[in-house]
């Protein structure tokens, strides 16, 4: 088509040529000289460009060609003021790519569902009792057996396991799981057979297991004949029966399982049963509904066998409720939050980008102030109001649509990037969020109306214009000397949009300093210098007096390696995610029921020298011993917190407190208070009882070097300690052997997290405002450049021209500015929940602040400026 | 450009005098504007600046159809013929025309208008 009109029109022109030939031919004939007959020849003709234009415009898709002539104008213009154009696509860009990001993760995350045939079908148990989805087996049982509604309900756990295969034991995150667990997620092995009902009939029915996809391609090396091999998990052989297929990482959105055993095994494999207990919760689970089964009608259902449950076993102390929920995010327990926090990160980046189209808008009114005169000129010769407003609102759409390109290209590596990230926890936890074809339909929405909104901001001038007017006046329509303008909505708007910055900023530099604060707290215990080394004994095999001898035997090995001047071992540690509590009874106490307790603590097994491995101040009495045994009187180290609240003084040692079973137990030592869930957590009760009393398998092995060790020395001593370890026993895989302090991750993720979000928004708040005063002051003068010009003329000075051009504008800015600082202080108190020690009131916080919005300041209105203080009157009015 | 017509004289007729001119013989650009000029006894005188897109539309819609090809006096020209349709056109055009002219003339007659 294109082709047959080019043809067309070089026809045409070779037409008009021969035309003008042959009427220059019949001149000369006529007796006229070559030269004199062409041109007379072609005066006649008159012009050949308008002439082949106007013909070739018969041929034109009339709208949609004069539309891409807009649009080569629009990029001419562009180019013309690449300054412009730079700063719009780049706010745009950012603007629309928080959009299309923060929708591309809501999307993953909360609206679609997890990956599974039929997904629809697919539910979670949750609990209306309490937030956490956990149940306790037996309960998952009955509902399996008895309910009617359920194709298929599967409890399952994630657990920790010791995986010997090929001679090297790793430790791996598994799923335990009931054998109609492949039925809910309705999957097909991608090599061999998946688990199935008879695997898990009764302890020790199957030794099968099925690997995830992703480990059998990384672990076992794609092994095509990976079917029928025997791996040893926590030391028990079990037969690779399946590998699931690529796609399917398990029924939850974060936690990823590399294996699958059978529930069933559970006591084999951990050491521990629950399996017949019904006050120890434990468990997921998931249920599959049947095809014609309503969620209303399964929920029925769930509600009359939960009243089953409680008339049949009215001793238990937890009445388990249950609501079905949709899978994927551990019930609502992450569900609500996620969803909650997702939906406020959408309507800020909503904010964010209106706040951009809104300063384009000013900044396109600018320019389009500026081109009063061309537009007036396009009316006064013909060109209709739609003509120019189409114009105005391609260029905005040209803009908006680049802008949502590199927005696109933004938001892809962005979601990528967040889909190959692991968060700091030993948990095998990532995202599953590729960016899904569909963004780049929801960018061109997003693009195509921010272009529309900010691009029909300057529509109103243009509909104002009146040609006669802004010619005779050219740039300056209305004269404003001595009248004052009118507060209008644009310096409301400023000030608004001053004031959110200032917001950002403040909140931004407070989580900075806080950070910085978090990282040099006293947290009760010094990570640095010092390895933490966690292993599972239980995984090996060890269990009660061989897992203490074996730990034992560590402890003495390390001691001895060179450079260690304390090694200790503990339960857990303090901040890490694995703090169990301990219900502290008064020694009076004599119902011991948890309502009745003293308060929680937490609880920490330690061997003798814990204290002095983790530099935990001890205050008074003494360390534990390993003659405090099983045997011994029950003991106790607890920190001041704990005995401010049972005893109301310091003077702790030597007194008695009550466990949970109602022993007395002596308080022997007391030492300084610390960090034990939280960085931000206010003063915490902890208790220290020896490890011989409370002996475990899950073992975090401290060992602590010199002062002046380095950072290379300390993970030169993490791999003397795991080689330890692997020298006493190859079969106990070590999870994590590295420096302390790099373990503490997740205590600082969240600051982390808030300080890098809260960094981004504040630098895009400053873009902003940046963008808004610039496009805001250089359209002040711009409209007032005659005026301003007069004024020189007049001769007055710089102050005073800069005073009467943007004197508005600076009021503007200071009144926006301390608004914001004064909200930015108080939202501060919000972050403290976040952010450890985030405070407003810091003098270097709030200096940095005022410095930011001065320089900020400065550099947006420092281009308008300079152009008010370079204006030269006799040029000026000479062209109006 | 000394003394012009109108530029047109109304919507239409420029296309009309073509057409008529193409159903007489086949005729390139130049030679069109000659024939009207003559016909007319130089009281039309035709502008390329209007010809060529008249040409144009009429090529648009089919009414006329345009071949290159050497004329009588040796020169390569594109030279237009009328299509079956473009007859049909110029007929409805031109009978269309006729009753317009008639009414002009009748609303102009001064006799006629003053008698009544």
């Amino acid at each position: 088509m294109l082709f047959r009109r080019r043809k067309r029109f070089d026809d045409l022109t070779e037409e008009i040529r021969l035309h003008i030939e042959e009427r220059a031919e019949q001149l000369m004939r006529e007796g006229m000289r070559p030269t004199e007959a062409r041109e007379a020849a072609h005066r006649a003709f008159g012009n050949p460009a308008l002439l082949e234009e106007s013909s070739r415009e018969v041929w034109q898709w009339p709208a949609l060609e004069s539309v891409v002539a807009d649009v080569r104008l629009a990029l001419r213009q562009m180019r013309r003021s690449p300054g412009f154009a730079l700063t719009a696509l780049f706010t745009l860009a950012l603007g629309i790519a928080a959009n299309v990001i923060v929708f591309g993760v809501l999307q993953a995350l909360v609206l679609r569902p997890v990956e599974l045939p039929q997904a629809d079908r697919v539910m979670t148990l949750g609990r209306t009792d309490q937030p956490y989805p956990f149940f306790s087996y037996p309960v998952v049982r009955d509902i399996r057996d008895d309910s009617k509604v359920f194709s298929a309900v599967a409890p399952y756990l994630i657990s920790n396991f010791g995986v010997e295969a090929n001679g090297v034991t790793r430790a791996v995150w598994g799923c335990e799981m009931g054998g109609q667990y492949f039925e809910v997620a309705g999957i097909k092995p991608f090599l061999g057979r998946l688990l199935q009902r008879a695997d898990d009939d009764h302890p020790g029915a199957s030794q099968a297991a099925v690997l995830a996809w992703p480990a059998w391609k990384s672990d076992f090396g794609a092994d095509p004949n990976i079917v029928g091999k025997t791996i040893r998990i926590n030391k028990h052989p079990y037969t690779i029966v399946g590998v699931t297929p690529e796609g399917f990482y398990g029924t939850e959105k974060f936690i990823q399982p590399s294996l699958f055993v059978p529930i069933a095994n559970e006591e084999s494999l951990e050491g521990t049963n629950f399996l017949e207990s019904r006050n120890d919760p434990e468990v997921y689970s998931v249920v599959r509904l049947k095809e014609d089964v309503t969620v209303a009608q399964a929920q029925a259902e769930l509600n009359t066998i939960a009243a089953r449950i409680h008339r049949q076993h009215p001793e238990d102390a937890e009445k388990e409720s249950f609501q079905l929920v949709r899978p994927g995010l551990m019930g609502d327990f992450l569900g609500s939050p996620a969803r909650a926090f997702l939906a406020g990160v959408m309507g800020l980046a909503g904010i964010v980008l209106l706040a951009a189209c809104a300063n384009l808008g000013s900044l396109f009114a600018a320019r389009t102030a500026d081109r009063a005169r061309e537009i007036a000129i396009r009316m006064a010769i013909g060109s209709s109001r739609s003509r120019i407003v189409r114009q105005v609102l391609v260029e905005a759409l040209v803009i908006a649509i680049l802008a949502g390109a590199c927005a696109c290209f933004l938001a892809w590596i962005a979601i990528t990037g967040l889909a190959n990230w692991r968060p700091p926890t030993e948990y095998p936890m990532s995202f599953h969020i590729l960016p899904q074809p569909s963004l780049i339909l929801m960018t061109l929405a997003i693009s195509i109306l921010a272009g529309v909104v900010f691009g029909a901001m300057p529509l109103r001038q243009i509909f104002k214009t009146d040609p006669n007017e802004a010619m005779k006046s050219g740039n300056a329509p209305a004269l404003m000397l001595g009248r004052r303008r009118r507060w209008a909505l644009r310096d409301l708007l400023l000030a608004a949009q001053i004031a959110l910055c200032c917001v950002t900023v403040t909140a931004a530099i407070v989580s900075l300093r806080g950070l910085s604060k978090a990282l040099s707290m006293d947290m009760g215990f010094n990570p640095k210098h010092a390895v933490l080394t966690r292993f599972e004994l239980n995984e090996a095999g060890y269990a009660g007096e061989s897992a203490e001898q074996f730990q034992r035997r560590v402890l003495e090995k390390v001691s001895q390696l060179p450079g260690v001047v304390a090694a200790a071992y503990a339960s857990s540690t303090p901040l890490s995610l694995n703090a169990p509590t301990l219900d502290v009874f008064s020694q009076q106490a004599n119902n011991l029921k948890s309502p009745n307790r003293a308060f929680a603590a937490y609880e920490y097994g330690v061997s003798p020298g814990y204290f002095a491995a983790a530099e935990t101040t001890l205050l008074a009495g003494r360390d534990v011993s390993f003659h405090d045994t099983g045997k011994s009187p029950l003991v106790a180290v607890v920190n001041r917190e704990f005995a401010r609240r049972l005893f109301h003084s310091d003077a702790a040692v030597g007194r008695y407190f009550k466990n949970e079973s109602g022993q007395p137990v002596q308080v022997v030592g007391l030492v300084a208070d610390g960090k034990y869930l939280t960085l931000t957590e206010d003063p915490e009760p902890a208790a220290f009882v020896p490890i011989l009393q409370n002996p475990t398998t899950g073992t975090s092995l401290i060992v602590r070097q010199r002062q002046d060790s380095s950072i290379a020395a300390t993970s030169e001593l993490a791999g003397a300690v795991r080689k330890a370890i692997r020298d006493l026993d190859s079969a106990v895989p070590v999870r994590e052997s590295t420096g302390w302090s790099s373990q503490l991750g997740l205590a600082f993720f969240a600051s982390q997290v808030a300080t890098v979000a809260l960094g981004l928004f504040g630098a895009f708040g400053l873009l902003l405002s940046v963008t808004g005063t610039f496009g805001l002051a250089s359209y002040t003068v711009g409209k007032r450049l005659r005026e301003l010009s007069i004024r020189v003329a007049l001769g007055a000075q710089a102050e005073q021209i800069i005073a009467a051009a943007l004197g508005r504008m600076l009021i503007v800015l200071a009144s926006g500015a301390v608004v914001g600082m004064l909200l930015g202080v108080a939202t501060s108190r919000v972050l403290s929940a976040i952010v450890y020690h985030a405070s407003a009131q810091d003098p270097l916080v709030l200096g940095a602040v005022v410095l930011t919005m001065v320089l900020t300041g400065s550099l947006s209105v420092a281009g308008p400026v300079r152009r008010a203080l370079r204006i030269d009157p006799a040029v000026l009015l000479r062209e109006q | 450009m000394k003394e012009t017509a109108p530029r047109d004289l109304f919507p239409g007729a420029l296309e009309m005098m073509i057409l008529e001119s193409l159903r007489r013989q086949p005729a390139h650009g130049y030679a069109l504007v000659q024939h009207i000029q003559q016909r007319s006894r130089n009281l039309l005188q035709v502008e390329e600046g209007s010809l060529y897109p008249a040409l144009q539309r009429l090529l648009k819609g089919k009414l006329v159809k345009a071949d290159w090809g050497v004329s009588s006096n040796n020169r390569r020209v594109r030279t237009y013929q009328i299509t079956a349709s473009g007859l049909r056109h110029l007929e409805q055009q031109i009978s269309s025309f006729e009753r317009m002219f008639e009414g002009i003339a009748l609303v102009l007659t001064p006799s006629k208008s003053s008698a009544t």
